[in-house]
């Protein structure tokens, strides 16, 4: 647990100092990529505690879970369907709440809470 | 939870996840830099807080050019720094534009169409840009001495320029009508505005045809401001030294 805390510091240190910026057209690719990021920090979450964690499922789901909702966001702009992008959003929001859940039950079953 | 913690492909995307959302963080501050007024009525509001502070700014700076030439007189006269040194300065501040001037010379008024009928193109019926530099580069001509267009000194870094719906002279915004002042010998003046091809248009057709008001008057005494923008060159070098 600890590790991943100073991994996100680490992540967000390292981006404040390097100070790397996207242009405004491509802030929407940017949203998208940081929601497949907290959507696969959750799922990897829940697959540990589950004992079901895999590193190979892992790092391909969060590649072509990004690069796909990549694809939607650049196919939306292309065809005039700006809104297109909110698909993914949608999808992503949903599986992040869905697995906040399930790693809220595992950790209340592992403690004996319930 | 410990488990969680040995998964180095977690840890390595848990990194990956705040440095993206450091970098979101980076756009939407810079995004917020580069456009604090985002609407165009703020820009509009900007603006001319801007030309206020620049006005205010124009006095100041003719206020401390004055004052720089009386301090050098007073120098002169104290010390007797050589008479011809202070001289010389002199003639190159009223070279470079920096010295109001009064003299005779000609009055040249533009002014816009009063009215402009249905369906025609309303540029025909404007004075633009073109116009008042063709005036002023055929005063030139006639060896006009001193030039200033609506209390605008024409100087040799002076731009004449469209911008939107008004002209642009020394960056500053004029508005209809455009007079344009010179100091010189009246009939050399007049007989460079007559030879001058596009002056010929202005003053026979396009007056006569779209009804743009045009006139020239000689003045026994024409007064002709000083330059009142910066003169302190950001690229240019003396050659040799000189400076």
């Amino acid at each position: 647990m600890l590790a991943l805390a100073l991994a996100l510091a680490l992540g967000v240190t390292l981006g404040l100092l390097t100070n790397v910026s996207v242009p405004l057209a491509s802030v929407t690719y940017l949203g998208v990529a940081v929601l497949a990021a907290i959507d696969a920090c959750l799922g990897g979450i829940r697959a540990s505690l589950e004992r079901t964690f895999d590193d190979k499922v892992f790092v391909s789901g969060f590649l072509t879970n990004t690069l796909m909702a990549a694809f939607i966001v650049f196919i939306g702009d292309r065809i005039g369907v700006r809104e297109l992008y909110l698909a993914a959003v949608v999808a992503f929001g949903m599986r992040v709440f869905d697995n906040l859940g399930a790693v809220r039950r595992l950790i209340f079953h592992r403690w004996g809470w319930e | 939870m410990q488990s969680s913690s040995r998964r180095p492909a977690l840890v390595a995307v848990f990194a990956v996840l705040g440095f993206l959302v450091a970098i979101a963080f980076n756009s939407t501050t810079r995004a917020a830099e580069i456009r604090p007024a985002g609407r165009s009525s703020d820009l509009v509001a900007v603006v001319r807080e801007m030309e206020v502070e620049r006005a205010e700014l124009q006095e100041r700076l003719s206020e401390l050019r004055t004052e720089i030439s009386l301090r050098e007189q007073e120098a002169a006269e104290e010390s007797g720094v050589d008479r011809s040194f202070t001289q010389e300065f002199d003639r190159v501040r009223l070279a470079a534009g920096l010295v109001a001037l009064a003299g005779p010379g000609i009055e040249v008024t533009l002014a816009d169409s009063k009215d402009v009928p249905q369906g025609a193109d309303p540029n025909d019926y404007l004075i633009h840009d073109t116009d008042i530099s063709a005036v002023v580069n055929a005063l030139m001509v006639g060896g006009a001495e001193a030039v200033s267009v609506n209390g605008e000194r024409v100087v040799a870094t002076t731009p004449i320029r469209c911008a939107g719906t008004t002209i642009l002279v020394n960056a500053t915004r004029l508005g209809n009508p455009y007079v344009i002042s010179a100091i010189g010998e009246a009939d050399a003046l007049e007989a460079a505005l007559e030879g001058d091809p596009h002056a010929i248009l202005l003053f026979d057709t396009y007056r006569t045809q779209f009804g743009l008001e045009v006139s020239v008057i000689r003045r026994p005494e024409v007064v002709v401001p000083e330059f009142r923008g910066s003169m302190r060159p950001a690229h240019a070098v003396a050659v040799g030294g000189g400076m």
